[in-house]
This record gives C-alpha cells, structure tokens and sequence, in this order.
C-alpha cells in the first residue's frame, strides 16, 4: 500500500518527446485510469513507473521512495501485461509462484499463497494446466493472480482487457473493480477505452500528446471538461462542436451560429460569460443536451431537418446540420423522428461549454 | 410435349468419392517409392553387414542372405587400432564440439537478440560471413595455425577447428530463437524480481531449446561425418576417427574391398546419427521453423 507520486517526469527518444512533464499525485488504495487516443504517452507512463522504461527527467515516489534508479524488481509493483505474457512453458501454479520464488519466500508459504490467490480469482482447478490450454478469459486471471499473490505496494495494468471480446470484457471489467473493493491496493490502469475509464476509475487522467489534459473523478470530467480535447474524449457519442460568436445584447448574452441562429444563454452562467462578448468561441453541446422541443427556461428552441436517424435500442440517435456543421443528438426511442423530417429540437442551454478556439481551454469549466 | 424425367444421379455413398480415394493412392504410391529410394542404402548397408564374410565379398548386391553372422563386426576389430578406439575418438570430438558450440553459441546469440551495443550489426555480419569462406581453402593457414598452438594432431585442436565452423550457423540460429521469446515475457520475469541469471535459466533457455537441440544436432552429426580435417589435422593412428577408419577398410590388402567389413563399419556409424535425428527431430522441426512465424 503506497502513494505514488510523479514529479514533472519526462521521457524523450532522441529529439521526440514522448512524455512532456507529467505531475501526478494518487493516493493510497486508489485506482487511477490513464486513457488518451494511442501515442499519447499513456504506456509509456505507466512503463516508467514499472521500470521498464528509463526516466529523461523528473522524479517517480512509490512510498517515500523515489525509483527512478530502481529496477522494475526492486519497485514492488506488479504488472498485467496487455497480452498477458504468461510463462508459456511453467503451470499456472509456477507461473504464479515465479515472483515468490524470486523473493526466497519458504515453500509452504508460497503454496498457501497460490492456494489463496487462487480461490479469490476462481482458478483453482486450472492450477496444473499451461497458458496454451486457457482460454483468454482464464489467462486474463491468471495474469492477475500472478500480480496479487505478491501482495505489491502498486498494481499497473497495461491495456488487460483489449484482447478479449466486448462481452467478456465488460464482465473482466466489473472482476477487476471487484477485486479492487475486495484488496485495495494504489492502482494505475491503462487503457484507450473512454468508457472503461469512466466505470473503473476513481479518477481519470487525460493524456494527450505527452501532456495531462485534466485528472479528475470521472463526473467531472463529464461535467466539466477543461479542455476540447477532454470534452471530445469523454462521453459516448462525442460531444457536437459548433463555431460560434458569443454576442451581447443588453444584459443578455446570445451564442450566434454560423448558420444566423441565435442560442440565449441563461442568466445563471452570462455572469461568468461577459467577459468574452463579442469573441469567437467553440460552441459544445453533448447529443444527451439536446431534446424534443420544451418551453422550459434554460433551453433554446432549434428545428433540425434530419439526415440520418440510427436507433440503438432504448436511445436513438439522430443526426442534422447546422450551416457547415453536423450535429449528433440522442433521443428516446418513443416518439424519435425519421430521416427526411424536420423536427423540432431545443439544447438545454444549462449544460453547454464554452472553448476558446485558439488555446482549446474551456471557458465555461 | 413433356419430356422424361432424367434418370437419378446413383445415390452418393458415405465418405471420400473416388477421386479423393484415387489421389490419396497416388500421394501413398508416390511417397513410398521415394522412401523406398532414400531408405535402400541403409537396408543395404545394414543387410549386408551381418553376411558372412565371404557372402558380403562374393554377392554384394543380393538384399539378403541365409547365414547370419557377426564375421564383420570382429574383422573391423583388426583394423587398425579396433573400431571401438576410433568410435570413441568420434563420440569425443562429436560431443566435445556440441558442447564448445553449445556454450559459445547460446550466450552469443543472447547477446546478439537482447541486447543492444555499438556495432552490433557488423559483428553480426562478419560472424555470418565467415560461412562464405570454404573450409577447404584455409586448411593449410589452419595447419600453421594448430601446429604453433601445438594442437596439431589433437583430439582437442579438432574440436577447436569443428567449433570454429560450426558457430556461424549455431549464433544465427540461437538469435533467431531467443527473437522468438516475446518481449513481454521478459519485461514480466523483470518485474517479478528475477536476476540476468535467473532470467536466462528459467525463461529465455527453456523457450529456446528447440533453437538449441537444433544447433546441437547439426554440430554432433557436422564433428561427426567430418573427414577431410580428420585426415589432414591427425597422424595418429590411435587418434583417428571413424570415416577415416571407413577408408582404411575399403582400401584394404592388395586394394581388394572388404565390402562386409566396410558396411559393418557403416552400419556402425549410422546408427548414433539416426538414434539422435529420431530423438530430437520434434525440436529440430520447431527449431527450424522459430520466428518464421508469429
């Protein structure tokens, strides 16, 4: 059980910086996602807090220790590795028992040890078999058997799920987040699945291009993105953006389209909003913000001509243009429109956000 | 105008049609003449070594004979120094360079695959390209070589030479095989603690052995069939090895053949090869085929 903190750590491969500064504080016993599109810097994070991976700069602490110059054995930290790697030619048995015989451990302990991380991960009766006679599921265990059963200051979890089929994985998913109630222990877990960051972790961090975009619990970042970028990522289907001017007229604040259509902003946020009157913004509006037309306060009315309606079940997505942008809204299924019509929308102004098209920080947040 | 219904095809019969039966013949047919070719100087070989004498000498040719008799085994005892000191000769030079190669290749190969230093790829390429010189065109630099290190006319300056030419292939073949052992492996058998040491014994070696059973095979039966520096790098009698014992017999007193004699000597120094290609072949083929395919 340990802090583990990283220190404006930086990893460069010749002139190409790979991590660029990354400053991260996670606490004891919690389980944090790293999650970015592919080559953000994510893996290779989570490498160099393993050990796997020199560190260019910057300073990594499991415990009050810094590891830098530790090997990836002396860190006390254990890995699930993205395809697992299994010792193809130990039991599972052995291949759990590797890491305890390493550390000199006396052989009764280590049976019971296995015995233990056995039953806790139901394996038991593939104790004897080879990684080649599992199943992709059973592998996934096993790997993470070997990972408790050396009871480590740090869990790391490099993409575990990835291999497996969509039905499996959601199952692994809920066993991991069990496993973690069941022993907590300080976790990092990486992955380019924005919704398995958002169910697993106690906090999320957003890497992109080196750099962390916004850490933050996962209604957070849903609520509040700090950046475009973290407002694109989170959130299935991705929030819709809109060039747009913001325009004052009188007290009221209005966001004007492209198209000439005029948005009002509700009162609660122009306060905060006055400041940027008369600036160009990047107007964001997620598909869940968008409804049948209502006459409430805090939403704007919009008529969309639907191009193409895909229903997913209990929601149904529709999508439409605005001037030269497209725009995806998710409705319910009853009463959902089809393509061809024109329907009557209206945005729940309420949750809107607000970019700055320059810089891509958000206003609003 | 209605016209007959056509007549029904004959009803299929169960399990391969006969096109499928006639091609599988063939493919049997085709394949047991060519083991027929390849296995009938063996049988030869190994028939007539158990004829009399004067069978083997009189009838060469015939597979078979009435009278079986153990007459060559015992003549090959008078030749030269028996055939026993020059089998051991052979089994020591063969075993010795399999595990000189063995010792050498498998920590080169190693290094080669895991590991990454200046110049890497040119030692590499000269390693490799010392099997473009042909052996016998530096037999006599060699000679020099082995008489200034006084290992001419050694058991031991032979398994030096055999070694020597041996390794270019056996440190490509030990790469290639630890290429094969997934990176991740590694990375976990790190983070589980695991020493340099520890690593190699436990993980790396045992998923390489079929590279090295390979390398194994090829170096025993290379040390073992070798004639050509046996003959020129020994002057001992009691120091030569079986094919040079073979030539001895074939050209025995008044350059008559003792054919019976010659193949007993043959079926002699078959039979270790044939014994190792059976035992290790399962390797050999997976050896072989390592990093082929991912």
């Amino acid at each position: 059980m340990a802090r583990l903190q990283l220190k404006n750590v930086v990893k460069s491969y010749g002139i190409h910086e790979a991590v660029r500064g990354v400053s991260l504080d996670i606490d004891d016993k919690e389980f944090v996602v790293f999650v970015g599109p592919s080559g953000c810097g994510k893996s290779t994070t989570l490498r160099m807090i393993a050990g796997l991976e020199h560190i260019s700069g910057g300073e990594i602490l499991i415990g009050d220790r810094v590891v830098n110059r530790l090997g990836p054995g002396q860190r006390d930290i254990a890995m699930v590795f993205q395809n697992y790697a299994l010792y193809p030619h130990m039991t599972v048995a052995e291949n759990i028992a590797f890491c305890l015989e390493q550390q000199r451990l006396p052989k009764p302990e280590i049976a019971a040890r296995i015995a233990a991380a056995a039953e806790t991960l139901h394996i038991t009766e593939l104790l004897e078999r080879r990684p080649a006679q599992l199943s992709g599921g059973q592998r996934q265990r096993v790997a993470m058997g070997r990972a408790i059963v050396r009871n480590p200051k740090v869990f790391l979890f490099d993409e575990p799920l990835s291999n497996l089929d969509a039905k499996l994985r959601v199952k692994m998913r809920t066993e991991i987040k069990r496993l973690h109630k069941l022993l907590p222990t300080t976790t990092v877990y990486v992955t380019h699945d924005q919704v398995e960051a958002m169910t697993m972790a106690d906090r999320v961090v957003v890497m992109n291009r080196g750099i962390v975009e916004q850490m933050g619990e996962p209604q957070q970042l849903y609520l509040a993105p700090a950046s475009k970028f973290v407002a694109g990522f989170i959130g299935s289907p991705s929030m819709n953006f809109l060039p747009a001017r913001l325009v004052a007229e009188g007290d009221a604040l209005h966001i004007l389209l492209d198209d000439g259509t005029r948005l009002a902003v509700p009162a609660a946020r122009a306060a905060t909003l006055g400041r940027h009157a008369g600036t160009a913004v990047t107007f964001g509006i997620r598909p869940e913000s968008i409804g049948p037309r209502q006459d409430r306060p805090g939403w704007a009315p919009l008529d969309a001509a639907i191009d193409l309606v895909e229903p997913l079940g209990a929601t149904t997505m529709i999508y439409f243009n605005t001037g030269s942008s497209s725009l995806c809204a998710s409705l319910n299924s009853e009463g959902a429109p089809k393509a061809g019509m024109t329907m009557p929308l209206s945005i729940n102004m309420t949750q809107m956000h607000l970019f700055d098209p320059q810089t891509e920080r958000s206003l609003t947040a | 105008m209605t016209r007959p219904a056509p007549a029904l095809a004959p009803a299929a019969t169960s399990g391969p049609s006969v096109t499928d039966r006639l091609g599988y013949s063939a493919y049997f047919l085709v394949a047991l003449l060519l083991a027929i070719i390849f296995l009938m100087p063996i049988v030869w070989s190994f028939a007539n070594s158990f004829k009399p004498a004067a069978e083997a000498l009189a009838n060469p040719v015939a597979l078979f004979s009435k009278a079986f008799s153990l007459e060559n085994y015992r003549r090959l005892e008078n030749v030269g120094a028996g055939w026993y000191v020059y089998a051991a000769n052979s089994v020591a030079i063969a075993l010795g360079t399999v595990l000189l190669t063995i010792l050498i290749s498998v920590p080169a190969g190693y290094g080669f695959s895991k590991f990454r230093f200046p110049g890497q790829s040119l030692i590499f390429m000269v390693v490799m390209a010392t099997m473009m010189i042909p052996f016998q065109s530096i037999l006599t630099p060699l000679f020099l070589v082995l008489k200034i290190l006084g290992l001419q006319n050694s058991l031991f300056g032979l398994v030096l030479v055999y070694t020597t030419f041996q390794l270019p292939f056996s440190i490509f073949m030990m790469r290639n095989a630890f290429d094969a052992v997934p990176g991740a492996l590694i990375e976990a058998a790190r983070i589980d603690g695991a020493s340099q040491w520890t690593l190699v014994r436990r993980i790396m070696l045992p998923l390489a052995l079929p590279g090295a059973a390979t390398v194994a095979m090829f170096a025993f039966l290379n040390a073992w069939n070798e004639f050509l520096a046996a003959l020129i790098f020994l002057s001992d009698q009691t120091k030569f090895t079986l094919p040079i014992m073979l030539v001895n017999v074939s050209s025995g007193i008044y350059g008559i053949i003792d054919w019976g004699a010659l193949q007993a000597g043959i079926t002699l120094t078959m039979v270790p090869c044939i014994l190792l290609f059976l035992l290790l072949q399962r390797y050999y083929v997976r050896g072989l085929t390592a990093g082929a395919v991912k």
